[in-house]
């Protein structure tokens, strides 16, 4: 019974505890892409997704230095970089697209200067690069649960705030919307996700898991709720699809995600053509 | 009538208020007083710092000097009377996919506190007062441009405020809807004693509509009823040799 054996082989598999955190974490990225990812398209901040996801390379180096655990080092040098940016931004006239792209090229360099003293330390940085989900431990697990639930009560309980400011900054200023403070506090969440997400996915394919559930939710939504549920809702479906296909045809994870994702994105634009 | 206490009680009060952007100086020491309960336009030529100066008022942008109250608050201290405060800025830029429908974001000026119901009773009124509650459902940017004005109007109903600042809101709205919009401004000034402060380029309606008129190019040049302000004099010294086009036969002197 080959078949039979095939099968169990497939559920054994998923039965591993390293494959159902790895479902989980799948999940968690996905919803968490999906929400932030409604804000991040609306506000046009991908670009940015890019920028803190490739500073992340700096913070791998930076945490090797100071032997220190790479998720730390990650998430510290993100949100820096999230903080420095958005603040430069306001700051300076110099255009949005500009500071980006100084802070990419900056951390990228500094990044690679960095392994120059730092011999035998190459693997690490591929990991970053391509991303390892099934490398994820149980204290990835609590950070994301932990993320999550911070993320659900700062974006549902300012949701209207959120929209007006999302529109127009200017209408929630006079309605006494802290909106500085609010935007910070959306970066400082935001860049943490990108620095975990970074871990899973890698730096190349970090701004997929924002934008593409998202777009594909902006293409079927006429009201905001539905708009950010349905984006949610393909992010974290994607992650076990994802899983799933990654772990039967032994495929790389991330990537595997991620072109779920597309599939969706595409399936709904042939859709709405025909409709 | 204007009486003292009238004065003391300005809805706005401004005093010395001077804005630089960059080296230009958008505007020097402007003063004046806004009566409660009054409709008052704010006249002048393009660059004249009309949007300046209702920015730097509602605090949307940081003044050089000067001092700005609002029923008696600066700008810092307002805390919850910012609730009483409506604004229609000239533009609103946004995606045209942006999705939002029309009731959803009317129901974005209703305060947090209170029942779902209630809210939902709110923004249905307040589209029915603007006369457009057969596009509750649409997508915010599937609207005319007088749509989208008549839907930040609905967005300032919502809620019951005192001060209404529209920078130039009838820009982009036809004729039919200029004069809706302009009986729907007198009503709530009338009957719910909104005090109105609006950026207008048009002289008729200003004399037609308003009970005050400030004239202004980076200074106050003039101030006072429209119909003794509105001199050619005045504004031939505030818009220099282009005066606006107006129907009105304008008074020799004041």
């Amino acid at each position: 019974m080959p078949a039979l054996t095939a099968i169990q082989d497939w559920l054994s598999l998923f039965s591993l505890p390293f494959m159902q955190r790895a479902i989980l974490g799948g999940i968690l990225f996905g919803i968490l892409g999906g929400l932030f990812g409604c804000f991040v398209i609306l506000r046009r901040l991908s670009p940015f997704g890019d920028t803190v996801g490739h500073g992340a390379m700096l913070g791998v180096v930076l945490a090797a230095s100071f032997q220190l655990p790479s998720t730390w080092g990650i998430i510290g040098y993100t949100v820096i970089v999230g903080v420095a940016v958005t603040y430069l931004i306001d700051r300076t006239n110099l255009g949005s697209d500009t500071i980006l792209s100084i802070v990419l090229t900056g951390s990228i360099s500094s990044a690679i200067i960095g392994l120059h003293f730092l011999p035998g330390y190459r693997g690490n940085l591929l990991s970053i690069l391509f991303g390892d989900i099934l490398a994820i431990s149980n204290l990835d697990i609590i950070l994301l649960l932990l993320l999550t639930g911070i993320t659900l009560a700062f974006l549902l309980g300012t949701l209207p705030e959120q929209i007006l400011l999302t529109l127009n900054a200017d209408l929630a200023s006079i309605q006494g919307i802290p909106v500085q403070l609010y935007r910070y506090l959306f970066i400082i969440l935001l860049s943490i996700t990108i620095g975990l997400t970074v871990r899973v996915v890698g730096i190349l394919l970090v701004n997929g898991f924002l934008v593409i559930p998202a777009a594909t939710s902006r293409l079927i939504c006429q009201e905001f709720v539905p708009f950010l549920a349905t984006s949610a809702g393909i992010g974290g479906l994607s992650g076990v699809v994802g899983m799933i296909i990654s772990g039967t045809f032994d495929l790389p994870s991330g990537p595997s995600i991620v072109l779920v994702q597309l599939a969706v994105f595409l399936g709904t634009v042939l859709l709405r053509r025909q409709s | 009538m204007i009486t003292d206490k009238c004065f003391e009680q300005a809805a706005v009060r401004v005093r010395h208020l001077s804005v630089l952007r960059g080296d230009y100086l958008a505007l020097d020491s402007v003063s004046f007083d806004l009566l409660p309960g009054t409709h008052t336009a704010i006249i002048g030529p393009n660059g004249a710092g009309k949007s300046t100066l209702i920015k730097a008022i509602l605090g949307l942008i940081p003044k050089t000097s000067g001092q700005v109250l609002i029923f008696g608050c600066t700008s810092k201290k307002l805390n919850k009377l910012r609730q009483g405060i409506g604004y229609i800025p000239q533009k609103f830029p946004f995606h045209g996919s942006f999705p939002l429908t029309v009731a959803e974001f009317v129901g974005l000026g209703v305060p947090k506190q209170g029942w779902f119901r209630e809210k939902r009773r709110a923004v249905q009124q307040a589209l029915e007062r603007v006369n457009l509650h057969h596009l509750a459902k649409q997508k915010i940017g599937t609207l005319s441009g007088g749509e989208l004005k008549r839907v930040l109007l609905a967005y300032c109903l919502v809620t019951p405020r005192r001060l209404l600042v529209l920078d130039e809101a009838l820009a982009g709205v036809d004729q039919t809807g200029e004069a809706e919009f302009a009986a729907l401004l007198a009503l709530l000034k009338e009957e719910l004693g909104w005090t109105i402060l609006e950026v207008s380029h048009d002289l008729d309606s200003v004399k037609q509509c308003c009970d005050g008129v400030f004239c202004l190019n980076r200074k106050l040049l003039a101030e006072g009823c429209p119909h003794v302000t509105l001199t050619q004099e005045n504004l031939q010294q505030v818009y220099g040799g282009q005066l606006p086009v107006t129907s009105y036969q304008l008074p020799v002197t004041s």
